[in-house]
C-alpha cells in the first residue's frame, strides 16, 4: 500500500521535477528546496507582520480600521507587507506540504529519520494555528466567519469551562481584552513553530535553511509581483449582529472550515486528529529496516573526525579515547542515527584499496558493505574488461539501477551512496590498470537521497573536501552523472560518451614514464587474501 | 640498519602525533629491511601501501590539530600534506612499475620523502603546539 502510493508520487513528482530541471537547472529546481524555502518565506512572514503590528491597533473598533488604512492610505508599503504577510504564509503551506509529500514518496521518512517527520507533522498544527489567528485578527467579515466556527469546533473539547463562542454572540459580547489576548497568541505561536522548526532540523547535520541566493530572489520577486498585482484585501467589516452568508476563504488555511459548517464538530476533530494520527505513526506502518550501522575499527581509528564532519545525520561524534592509545579521540556511532549511507566510509583516510599488509580495515567500516567488499567486487568487476575504454562506474541505490550496464562491457559496482566511495579508489583503478575511466552514476543532481552525498563526491573530486582525489589522476578519465533512479538513458548516453574520450586519450601512462607492463598480472588480481571471503 | 631512527627532534609535543611518526618510521624501516630480503618486490609494495594509509590517516589529524589551534598557516601546511601524498603515491607507481629496479636509490628516495615531512613542521607549528 505504501509502496504503491510512494510509487505513484513518484511518477508526478518527477513529472514535475524534469519540467523545473529544464527551467532553472538541478541546482535552483525548487522542488529540491523546499524545507529551505518553508524557512525563506517563514522569514518573509516575520518580518512583514513586524511591520504590519507597528500600525495594527489591537481592539474591536481599531481592528479593521487599521488595516484598511495599512492596506490602502499606504499601499505602497503597509498593503505590499498585508499582501506579502498573506501570500508568504500561503507559500508556507505549500511548501510544507509539498515537503511532506516528496518526504513520503521518496521514503525519507521511515527507519532513522521518523524524527524529523514526526516533528514536522506536529508542526503542521503550529502553522495551521499561526495562519488562521492572523486572519482572525484583521476583522472583516471573513475573520467573522472564523472566530465563531473556530470556537464552536473548539468548545466541542470540554477543555474550557465556558463556551468561548459565546464571546461572539454578539457584538457586545467580545471585548478589546479578547482581541489582545488573540494578538498575543498570533504573536507566540509562530515563536514556538520556529522554535519547533529548529527542533525538526536538530538531528540533520548542514540542514540546508537557506535557498540557493537565485531561488530565494525568484520567490521573493514573485511574491512581491502578486502583492502589487492582486493586494490581499479585507471582505467588509465584521458585524456580530449578522450572520456572515458568504465569505471567499483561502484554501490553503481554511480548507477544513466548511466541512464544520456540513459535518458534525466531533467528525471534523475526529478527521484531523485520526489523519495526525496516522501521519504521526506512518514511520511505523510498516516499519523500515535499516541496514546495520556503521562499525568503528579503533585500531585504525586516529580520531581526525573526518567521518564526523561528513555525516549527514550527526550519527558520528568523536569522544574522548577509550582504548589507551595516545590520541585524543576516537569516532562513535549512534546506531540510532545511522542510514547505513557510508559516507564515512568515504570520509575515512585509512579506507584506501591500496593498503594490503594488514588486512583492508578502515579506521571506520559499513558491515553490509565493507571496503574490502568493495575492493573485491571492483576488482573482479574489472577483471574481464579489454581495449582502451574500460570503464567502472560505481554507483548508489538512490541512483539507476546499474543492471542496464548488463553485457555494456563496463564493470559496475553498486554503493548505499556514491559518497561512500573514497576518492582513492579512483585512483588505485586508474593508476593501476583495471580501469581507463571510471565513471559515479548516482542520485539526481541537487537532490541527494542521503542529503550530502553529491555534494561532498563533487568537492572531493575537485580537491576542496578531504579526501581530495589525488591531482595526479587525469580529470579527463574521471566523470560523474548525476540522473537519478530514472536517468538509465542518461547514464547509458554519457558512459557512452566517456568511452568513446577514453578511446580517444589511448592507454593511462604517467607523465614521462613508459607504459605498463601490461602482460604481467596485476598483483591485485591474484591476491587470495582478498579475494576469499 | 634501520633506514631513518627516531629522533628527538621529531618529536613536535603532542603525544599522537608523536606516536604516530614513531609507527611511520618504524614501518618505513621494516619496508626498507625487506627490500633486500629474497620476495621482495611484493612485500614492498604491500608496506607502501601501508605506509599510503597511515601517513594519509596521520596528515588528517594533523589537519584536524591545525584546525582546533587555528594554526595560522594551515592552508600552506595543508598543501604541503597533498604534496607529499602526490610524491609518496608517485613512488609507490614508480616501484610498480619499474623495470630495473635500485633498492638504493628507492630507500634513499623513500628517507628523504618521509623527513622532508618532518621539515614541514617548522619552528613556527612547533610553537605554536607547544
Amino acid at each position: 500500500m505504501v509502496e504503491t502510493l510512494q510509487h505513484a508520487g513518484r511518477r508526478v513528482f518527477s513529472l514535475f521535477e524534469n519540467a523545473f530541471d529544464a527551467a532553472f537547472g538541478p541546482r535552483l529546481n525548487p522542488l529540491f528546496h523546499l524545507g529551505a524555502l518553508s524557512f525563506l518565506f517563514f522569514w518573509v512572514v516575520l518580518a512583514s507582520g513586524v511591520y504590519l503590528y507597528i500600525f495594527f491597533e489591537t481592539s474591536i473598533d481599531g481592528a479593521y480600521r487599521s488595516v484598511e488604512s495599512l492596506t490602502h492610505t499606504q499601499w505602497y508599503a503597509g498593503g505590499i507587507a498585508r499582501s506579502l504577510h498573506r501570500y508568504a504564509s500561503d507559500a508556507m503551506v505549500i511548501a510544507v506540504l509539498l515537503h511532506l509529500l516528496r518526504e513520503f514518496t521518496l521514503d525519507r521518512y521511515r527507519g532513522v529519520r521518523w524524527y524529523a517527520w514526526v516533528t514536522g507533522v506536529l508542526l503542521l498544527w503550529l502553522l495551521y494555528a499561526s495562519g488562521i489567528g492572523g486572519y482572525w485578527l484583521a476583522w472583516d467579515r471573513l475573520a467573522q466567519y472564523i472566530a465563531v466556527v473556530t470556537t464552536e469546533w473548539l468548545d466541542w473539547l470540554p477543555l474550557f469551562g465556558e463556551s468561548i463562542a459565546r464571546n461572539f454572540l454578539n457584538s457586545t459580547t467580545v471585548n478589546d481584552r479578547f482581541f489582545s489576548l488573540l494578538s498575543f497568541i498570533h504573536v507566540s505561536v509562530p515563536l514556538f513553530l520556529l522554535l519547533g522548526s529548529w527542533i525538526h532540523i536538530v538531528r540533520i547535520s548542514r540542514a540546508r535553511t537557506n535557498p540557493p541566493r537565485p531561488l530565494a530572489i525568484g520567490a521573493l520577486l514573485a511574491l512581491v509581483a502578486l502583492a502589487a498585482l492582486r493586494p490581499a484585501l479585507s471582505q467588509g467589516p465584521a458585524n456580530l449582529d449578522t450572520v456572515v452568508s458568504t465569505v471567499s476563504l483561502d484554501w490553503f488555511y481554511l480548507a477544513a472550515y466548511p466541512l464544520i459548517d456540513i459535518w458534525s464538530r466531533g467528525a471534523v476533530w475526529a478527521l484531523l486528529a485520526g489523519g495526525t494520527l496516522l501521519l504521526l505513526l506512518l514511520p511505523w506502518l510498516p516499519r523500515r529496516r535499516e541496514q546495520p550501522a556503521a562499525t568503528v575499527h579503533l585500531a585504525n581509528c586516529n580520531g581526525c573526525g573526518r567521518c564526523f564532519a561528513d555525516c549527514p545525520y550527526s550519527a558520528v561524534i568523536l569522544r574522548p579515547r577509550s582504548d589507551g592509545l595516545p590520541f585524543e579521540t576516537e569516532a562513535v556511532v549512534d546506531a540510532s542515527l545511522c542510514t547505513a549511507c557510508g559516507i564515512c566510509v568515504g570520509a575515512c583516510p585509512t579506507a584506501t584499496p591500496f593498503r594490503r599488509l594488514a588486512e583492508l580495515i578502515p579506521g571506520i567500516d559499513m558491515p553490509q558493505l565493507t571496503v574490502r567488499a568493495v575492493r573485491e567486487r571492483t576488482l573482479a568487476a574489472a577483471a574481464p574488461l579489454t581495449g582502451t575504454d574500460r570503464v567502472i562506474v560505481y554507483g548508489c541505490h538512490g541512483g539507476p539501477d546499474l543492471s542496464i550496464l548488463n553485457g555494456a562491457g563496463v564493470a559496475a559496482v553498486t554503493l548505499p551512496c556514491v559518497a561512500a566511495l573514497p576518492p582513492s579508489f579512483i585512483d588505485f583503478a586508474i593508476s593501476r590498470h583495471h580501469a581507463d575511466g571510471v565513471l559515479l552514476a548516482g542520485c539526481k543532481a541537487g537532490d541527494c537521497y542521503q542529503r550530502l552525498g553529491i555534494e561532498w563526491t563533487e568537492q572531493r573530486l575537485q580537491g576542496r573536501r578531504d579526501p581530495y582525489l589525488r591531482a595526479r589522476v587525469p580529470a579527463a578519465r574521471v566523470a560523474t552523472c548525476w540522473a537519478g533512479p530514472r536517468g538509465a538513458a542518461q547514464v547509458l548516453r554519457e558512459l557512452a560518451a566517456f568511452r568513446a574520450r577514453l578511446r580517444s586519450l589511448g592507454p593511462y601512462r604517467r607523465d614521462g614514464e613508459t607504459p605498463p607492463r601490461s602482460p604481467v598480472p596485476n598483483p591485485e588480481v591474484g591476491d587470495v587474501a582478498y579475494r576469499v571471503g | 640498519m634501520s633506514l631513518i631512527a627516531w629522533d628527538e627532534k621529531f618529536s613536535i609535543g603532542i603525544a599522537s602525533v608523536d606516536h604516530e611518526h614513531r609507527e611511520l618510521i618504524g614501518l618505513v624501516n621494516d619496508a626498507h629491511d625487506r627490500l633486500m630480503r629474497p620476495g621482495a618486490k611484493a612485500a614492498v609494495a604491500d608496506f607502501l601501501g601501508e605506509i599510503y594509509a597511515r601517513i594519509s590517516a596521520h596528515f588528517a589529524l594533523e589537519e584536524k590539530l591545525m584546525r582546533v589551534e587555528r594554526y595560522d598557516r594551515y592552508d600552506e601546511h595543508k598543501a604541503d600534506h597533498e604534496r607529499l601524498l602526490d610524491d609518496i603515491r608517485d613512488i609507490m607507481d614508480d616501484y610498480e612499475d619499474e623495470r630495473n629496479f635500485d633498492e638504493n636509490r628507492f630507500a634513499e628516495r623513500l628517507r628523504t620523502w618521509f623527513t622532508e615531512h618532518f621539515r614541514t613542521h617548522d619552528a613556527r607549528l612547533h610553537r605554536h603546539f607547544g
